[in-house]
């Protein structure tokens, strides 16, 4: 049993083969620590470069409970920079996007360049001796990795290198970013935020469940137990439900552990001969016009639907967006949903995408509003202090290795993505 | 006249407060929408997220959706009032949008509206600018687009069930 204290043999403690403790997610204790030892260090997504395309564009986020500002500097780079005044502490940016080319507090007026370069103080005369501008540049983020436009960073200097870290996903990324004729996406179709009163380990726990769907979205399935069509060119969606029970199909389904808490989903067979739709039909021949027939073809396969690039942002191939997930507190958290956008493709098949995520994703989605409840009332459960354990245990020991070594296959109905999560967090949480 | 259209925004509000959802959705026409959108001033539900953008026949799944014995996010259900005021009939015959899915309707009238929800102990409050293009059919007026513009539409919002 753990016990008050929160030393590495206390957090530890929290995590067993199959079980998790209730502490894991309604401690506050516990969510501090994760702020500093987790996203204070792990690579986190922090946007994509397509939302700042000119020089002095930002976009403003948290990583962690940390503002950041994303900008793009004079000399096109891409920089991540904290958002907070290097003179008295006062967040610089308020706007959530925008162009700036000097950076002015609105406090004192300190004036810096997006990449956070201190250009001027106001009455200089007044300044310190040996007060350097030099000195006062704001905090960068010490580590920063761009994958295919997707802007990631590190809040510490030390730990994996990115590419280490990025490496068994990137699969998951270009699974989408290839869908696009020119081989680019961009986040330009605004941005679906939600609440959840829940700890933010559910929503990345959620997002690489194939265990829910039967029963969190009952209310979205047909008396065939089909689940609506959620691509375009798709008649229905997948079958879900067989009489009273899980359909096979759908426990055909394969998750995929792949180290550092990444980890992703297949996708259902669903009937790709037949998929077809004017706009689907005219998007295919743009795609195989650009890539060529084989290779299109391989595009659209499905493989991927669903990835987790462990601990703050989901990839999913099925309703093509990235969801980002903002832990802040122990039982609040924020989820940002970014429809991707592909460049390229006929602006019908981008206007249906976007549609079909308002139906599967927004706030007052058919399908994320049942999760969001279930996020909130596993929260009010865990208050219970008479059942200290969370049961992670579906499929221990049945573990299938694959490649790279270390990695890991199995039902994904069964729980190894959410042991593979957990394994990751033991190692930010305990590491010194 | 004004009377009749404000008589009509306030019978709306009572099917959506006594959740009589499909009577709701049979005062849109065949060609109707619903749209929240989910940034101010936005121009077009094409190409941007909203918080519902529902031709009918995504209605009707959303209606069917509402009366599924295991709607989680609806068990148990919510209860809401509607306030429609601030009525006033924009002068002059709007013109069709087809490029924001806009079709022909006889008169646009803007209201104001404040929807309190309660469910789970928790009250809300949604507030917004209403905006009605209507047209007659049968000689009854139907809703050719319910446009709702939240004054947080841009902010983070629990989930959301039955519409605003």
């Amino acid at each position: 049993m753990p016990d008050g204290s929160l030393n590495d043999r206390g957090i530890a403690a929290l995590v067993e083969p199959g079980r998790v403790h209730r502490r894991a997610y309604t401690d506050p204790v516990v969510f501090e620590l994760e702020m500093q030892r987790l996203f204070g260090r792990a690579w986190l997504y922090v946007g994509h470069a397509t939302q700042v395309p000119k020089p002095g564009d930002f976009i403003t986020t948290d990583l962690g409970r940390q503002p950041v500002l994303m900008t793009r500097h004079h000399d096109g780079s891409v920089r991540v920079v904290l958002n907070r005044c290097t003179h008295r502490g006062v967040k610089l940016v308020a706007e959530r996007q925008g162009n700036r080319q000097r950076i002015v507090c609105l406090y004192h007026g300190w004036t810096f360049d997006p990449a956070g370069t201190l250009l001027r103080v106001p009455v200089d005369e007044g300044c310190a001796p040996g007060f350097k501008l030099c000195d006062f540049n704001l905090a960068t983020a010490p580590r920063v990795g761009i994958y295919r436009g997707f802007v990631f960073a590190s809040l510490s200097p030390r730990g994996i290198a990115f590419d280490d870290w990025i490496g068994p996903m990137k699969q998951n990324i270009d699974d989408i970013v290839d869908r696009a004729p020119g081989g680019e996406i961009a986040l330009d179709a605004g941005v679906h935020r939600y609440l959840v009163r829940a700890n933010w380990k559910m929503q990345a726990e959620n997002a690489v469940d194939s265990y829910h769907v039967p029963f969190s979205h009952a209310s979205t399935v047909n008396q065939k137990g089909v689940q609506f069509s959620r691509r375009e060119g798709d008649n229905e969606g997948a079958k879900v439900v067989d009489g009273q029970r899980t359909a096979p199909q759908w426990k055909q389904r394969r998750s995929y552990s792949v180290g550092h808490g990444h980890c992703w989903t297949s996708n259902t067979e669903l009937k790709e001969s037949e998929r077809s739709s004017a706009v689907y039909d005219e998007y295919r021949l743009t795609l195989e016009a650009a890539v060529g027939k084989d290779r299109a073809d391989w595009i659209l396969t499905p493989r991927m639907h669903n990835s987790l690039l462990y601990p703050n942002v989901s990839f999913m191939g099925l309703n093509m967006h990235i969801r980002v997930i903002k832990p802040l507190a122990v039982d609040l958290t924020e989820v940002n949903i970014y429809p991707v956008r592909l460049v390229g493709a006929p602006e019908s098949m981008n206007v249906r995408n976007t549609r079909l995520l308002n139906v599967t994703h927004a706030a007052a989605s058919f399908v994320q509003s049942d999760d969001l409840e279930a996020f909130a009332r596993a929260q009010a459960g865990l208050q219970s202090l008479q059942t200290d354990w969370v049961d992670i245990s579906r499929g221990l020991g049945r573990e299938e290795p694959i490649d790279p070594p270390g990695a890991q296959r199995q039902m994904a109905t069964d729980e190894l993505v959410v042991r593979g999560q957990f394994r990751a967090w033991l190692d930010y949480m305990t590491e010194a | 006249m004004a009377g009749e259209y404000e008589q009509f925004l306030i019978h709306e509000s009572r099917l959506l407060d006594e959740r009589r959802f499909t009577d709701w959705m049979a005062l849109f026409t065949e060609d109707g929408s619903y749209w929240v959108p989910a940034t101010v001033g936005q121009r077009t539900p094409f190409g941007q997220t909203s918080l519902f953008y529902d031709d009918m026949e995504l209605m009707r799944t959303r209606i069917d959706r509402l009366g599924h014995p295991l709607i989680h996010v609806q068990t148990p259900p919510s209860t809401t009032v509607h306030l429609v005021g601030s009525v006033i009939v924009e002068p002059g015959v709007p013109e069709p949008q087809p490029d924001i899915g806009l079709p022909p309707s006889e008169v646009l009238v803007h209201s104001s509206a404040i929807t309190a929800e309660f469910r789970l102990d928790q009250q809300r409050l949604f507030v917004g600018r209403q905006s009605h293009w209507l047209r007659r059919v049968d000689g009854r007026l139907r809703i050719v687009r319910k446009r709702v513009d939240l004054v947080n539409c841009e902010g983070a919002f629990e989930a959301i069930a039955v519409p605003v």
